[in-house]
């Protein structure tokens, strides 16, 4: 689709580039045996797991490895003149301002006492020594060209009062207005939600083909680097494993990392028990304990005897695709069979009439009480109405996804069904019978239901072994004699696919899914019937990410618990889910089965959100439909329907549709399990084009 | 641990403070007779092993005399050795101020975790009670504690835990804030673990990286205070070999041109405080580079 053939002079060429910091341990080489080049007006993206070297050849090209990193070896030539072996100066000269970066926090990138528009014009009076008045043209003009609303007001504004996505944008037009030959972005909207993040990764794509500059693109999302790039880098333990166009890399991958990386990854096409993730087995190697031959051997299943001996050079397989593995001519993706692990496979449930819900939730409020505002705190402020106005029920065994933007109260609700947080009004029954707030719950309800956290980081308690923090639960809401309590979290250790001597580990001596998996088996110790995810996965990356989904899939079935799922990603909701419930500002405005809820008719916000999902296959055509503005206050909803202000439907509406900002939208009944909130009519609903079309049948 | 031997400033921190420790233990033969401890009388008949002398006895001609191979820090003005009264004076002080810090830790620890668990008007109670105590210097905290129920070992103790408790509230506070909202606190409320329970089990153990340094440096202020209330006769009473009080007793003979007594007093107070303060500063510099 994109690809360039520029033939000119590459801007920046890389040439078997390693990174090495020093440690107490002594010299730990990051990255070894990198080599690109970038030409001008083509994206290049580089793609890896966490603490594969990714970033680190982003700071190697701008010198800022700190106290301790330095290139060991190798060469980076920037427009034609070596970087390396250069002192910080002359650096400084060379580079000059032809290099800019954008890093993933918006905000750790402005400054946020300084006006927007200081701080811009800034960039060019100090480097290019430019009048005031002119920079502050130039800065407007920036604006605008990144598709700023009301670029002259967002000038004189500080950076906390404009949204994560509109800061972004701004430190994307500070990073251009110097007009660099290379633009290094190190994963850009990863702190962005997905509708924002659309609109970021539009503005990339628009900006190469208007600046024409080089661009490196670093992300650890297939689906996001396939939107964006011309060219991909998989990254692998420091090294680049395979380099090739967008489209070869999903098509024809060759090395078995890539392929299994994309087997690894929750496809959007795929419902519930359609789609089968194959994480892939073991672990990254650590930089200072890599293994002797081939650096993915010990993971790889198409190793041979001759992978473990020797290092394995980049060979090219054709002029513009490289691979990093002897056997690339002979491995083929299509008969890839799945190797000899268990995986779930999971089948879709239905709530049919078995018997009543196990959960159910009819009209809960949870609001927050803001701090007064004014002088003293006098003036009073409305409440945040974080979850409002929300029904749903779960029966036994099914699995309900809940989706939306951030700040849209998914977290609110399940926090208040577990009973972290306090309802304002609104009942929860569990099987039939409400629950009060968690100080006044029963031990025995207490144990029906538990929750799985988000951060692995700090879902475990640091200074306990992990033995001890399952064995909690289990003296506690188990009843399990002290006896026998060992036994029993070798038995729940085992359930989640880890060894018995994890029972004495510290969590600082697990990775993030491994602590993920500790959390999964704490909360299950209690047997209990409801479980309550939050993110579980979305700290994960994606090898991992599909082992822990197979499990709690698989575990969930197993014991046939209901499970509420929170998730970000509408890929990840849909291989896991039976239903999801689409939230937008605490209401939910869809819920329907998983397999209906991607396809028409559905409501406006679940159709920009899955337009805004980037999707890992460059054939997928979707439709093009971004969300203007930003997500109201929720202490201050609109009137009528919450959604349209920002709803890209509304013109459908006879008069503009200004019923929707008058009166509450009416339930559509599509189904007995699929409801609607909208205006429009269910044919309307019906008639708007898919989001997605395949290129190819899959 | 083994990270925290190779810190020069731990270690050396350790060498002066580890020296007291050493010279207050085998002061003389206490350490094997059972009774030394039960009266400071019976003391007359102990015998003297790194100290020497005993911190009572009064050599007859040897008043005021400098440093000499006999009396290594020379006599005092009643011709008593005072390098045997520091070695004894380290005794009460090592014992004490580290008891007053722990004292203070139990007392400031469990205020300060329940103000930061709780929140809300728990916290404003305590906290402002506290704030309240804080607003008075400690100096004077400690003369009026002493000045009503007079000056002992036990109201020494008594005076420091009290003046020290606020400060380490607000600490283990400012902790628990921090601590309390990591998942897996939430993991252990939705499992109904009790309110006592969360507290002491599953936050303090994951603060006690800052309390430990600040109870190091705490128990250098409390040996500075007890110096301080022994100098203004507020300590130990008397013939009991105390630093605070050698320093003041040395102070008059200063102008007279004998100042070994306030010197050597005054140094030995010193060491320990900046071995003391070397201590936490060691400790808190590993523990910030295994952040």
């Amino acid at each position: 689709m994109r690809e360039t053939s520029h033939s000119k002079q590459p801007v920046v060429r890389v040439e078997e580039l390693a990174i090495g910091y020093a440690t107490r341990q002594g010299l730990v080489r990051a990255v070894r045996d990198v080599s690109f080049e970038i030409r001008r007006g083509e994206t290049l993206g580089i793609v890896g797991e966490s603490g594969c070297g990714k970033s680190t050849v982003a700071y190697g090209l701008v010198n800022y490895l700190g106290k301790n990193g330095r290139i060991v070896h190798g060469d980076i030539i920037f427009q034609g003149q070596s970087l390396v072996g250069r002192s910080p100066e002359e650096l400084r000269r060379l580079r000059g301002d032809q290099i800019s970066m954008v890093y993933q926090d918006p905000m750790t990138s402005l400054n946020p006492v300084m006006p927007i528009g200081a701080q811009m014009a800034e960039v060019l009076t100090v480097h290019r020594k430019m009048a005031q008045d002119e920079a502050r043209r130039r800065c407007l003009a920036m604006l605008t060209k990144v598709a700023m609303p009301d670029p002259e007001a967002v000038l004189a504004r500080y950076p906390h009062q404009i949204s994560g996505g509109q800061q972004q944008r701004v430190v994307i037009a500070m990073a251009l207005l110097n007009d660099p030959a290379l633009l290094i972005m190190d994963e850009p909207t990863t702190a962005l939600d997905v509708t924002v993040e659309a609109a970021v990764l539009d503005l990339v794509v628009q900006l190469r083909k208007e600046f024409d500059t080089a661009i490196l693109f670093i992300s650890h999302n297939l689906g996001v680097v396939a939107r964006v790039c011309d060219r991909v880098a998989v990254m692998y333990a420091g090294e680049v494993v395979e380099l090739a166009p967008v489209r070869e890399i999903f098509a024809n991958p060759r090395h078995p990392y890539t392929q299994g990386l994309i087997r690894c990854v929750p496809k959007i096409a795929h419902t519930k028990g359609e789609s089968v993730l194959y994480p892939i087995p073991g672990r990254v190697p650590a930089p200072d304990s890599l293994p002797a031959g081939c650096t993915f051997e010990p993971r790889c299943q198409y190793a041979i005897e001759a992978c473990h001996q020797q290092r394995v050079a980049l060979a090219p397989l054709s002029p513009s695709h490289a691979s990093r593995c002897i056997r690339s001519h002979e491995i083929d993706a299509q008969a890839w069979l799945p190797p000899d692990v268990e995986v779930p496979s999971l089948t879709a449930v239905t709530s049919g009439a078995t018997d009543g819900p196990v959960l159910q939730v009819k009209a809960l409020n949870t609001y927050y009480k803001q701090g007064g505002g004014g002088i003293l705190g006098l003036t009073k402020r409305p409440p945040v109405r974080a979850v409002d106005g929300v029904s749903f029920s779960v029966a036994r065994g099914v699995t309900l996804g809940i989706v939306g933007e951030s700040g849209c109260g998914k977290s609110t609700l399940i926090k208040t069904v577990i009973g972290l947080e306090e309802r304002t009004a609104g009942t929860i029954e569990l099987m039939g019978v409400d629950i009060g707030k968690l100080s006044r719950r029963s031990l025995a309800t207490i144990r029906e239901m538990q929750m799985v956290f988000q951060n692995p980081d700090a879902t475990l308690n640091p200074s306990y072994a992990v033995g001890q923090q399952i064995a909690r639960p289990l003296r506690r809401l188990a009843g399990v004699p002290k006896a026998q309590v060992r036994a029993e979290v070798i038995k729940l250790l085992r359930a989640v696919k880890l060894d018995e001597y994890y029972y004495d580990r510290l969590p600082r001596q697990l990775s993030g899914g491994e602590k993920q998996r500790i959390g999964i088996a704490r909360a299950l110790a209690g047997q209990p019937d409801v479980i309550l995810c939050d993110e579980p996965v979305s700290a994960l990356d994606v090898s991992v990410q599909a082992a822990v989904l197979n499990l709690l899939g698989e575990l969930q079935q197993a014991n046939q618990m209901t499970m509420l799922f929170i998730a970000h990603d509408l890929s990840v909701v849909r291989t896991i889910t039976d239903y999801v419930a689409v939230m937008y500002l605490g209401r939910i405005v869809e819920i329907g089965p998983s397999s209906a809820i991607y396809a028409p008719p559905f409501h406006p916000y679940t159709e920009s959100l899955l337009a805004a999902v980037p999707v890992p296959d460059p054939t997928v055509k979707q439709a093009h439909i971004r969300l203007g503005g930003t997500p109201p206050s929720p202490a201050n909803p609109p009137s009528g329907c919450r959604f349209h202000t920002r709803c890209p439907r509304r013109s459908l509406l006879p008069a503009g549709g200004n019923i929707c900002t008058e009166e509450e939208p009416p339930w559509r009944d599509v189904a007995s399990d699929h409801q609607i909130a909208c205006h429009l009519t269910l044919e309307q609903l019906a008639a708007i084009e898919p989001v997605f079309s395949f290129g190819k049948e899959e | 641990m083994g990270v925290l031997l190779r810190s020069p400033i731990f270690m050396a921190g350790l060498l002066l403070v580890g020296f007291w420790v050493v010279v207050g233990i085998f002061a003389d033969d206490c350490v094997v007779r059972p009774n030394c401890w039960v009266g400071g009388a019976t003391s007359l008949q102990s015998t003297p092993w790194l100290a020497r002398y005993s911190p009572y006895e009064q050599f007859r001609g040897q008043i005021r005399k400098p440093p000499s191979m006999e009396h290594w820090l020379g006599t005092d003005s009643r011709g008593r050795d005072i390098w045997a009264r520091l070695a004894h004076g380290a005794r009460p002080i090592l014992t004490l101020a580290p008891l007053a810090v722990l004292l203070a830790l139990i007392v400031g620890g469990t205020l300060g975790l329940i103000a930061g668990y709780y929140g809300g008007l728990v916290d404003e109670v305590v906290m402002r009670i506290l704030d309240g105590m804080i607003a008075f210097p400690q100096i004077l905290i400690y003369l009026v504690i002493i000045a009503a129920l007079g000056a002992s070992a036990v109201n020494v103790v008594l005076a420091i835990t009290i003046a020290g408790a606020p400060g380490i509230a607000r600490l283990v506070r400012s902790l628990a804030l921090d601590i309390k909202t990591r998942d897996y606190i939430a993991a252990a409320e939705t499992r109904g673990d009790p309110p006592w329970y969360i507290m002491f089990v599953e936050i303090l153990p994951n603060a006690r990286g800052p309390i430990i340094v600040d109870a190091m440096l705490r128990v250098g202020y409390a040996v500075f205070a007890i110096g301080t209330l022994g100098f203004l006769g507020l300590g130990l009473p008397p013939p009991s070999p105390d630093w605070g009080s050698i320093v003041q007793v040395g102070r008059t003979a200063i102008q007279a041109g004998h100042p070994w007594e306030a010197l050597f007093g005054s140094l030995a107070i010193a060491m320990l405080v900046v071995g003391l303060n070397l201590i936490a500063d060691g400790l808190s510099e590993e523990l910030q580079r295994y952040r």
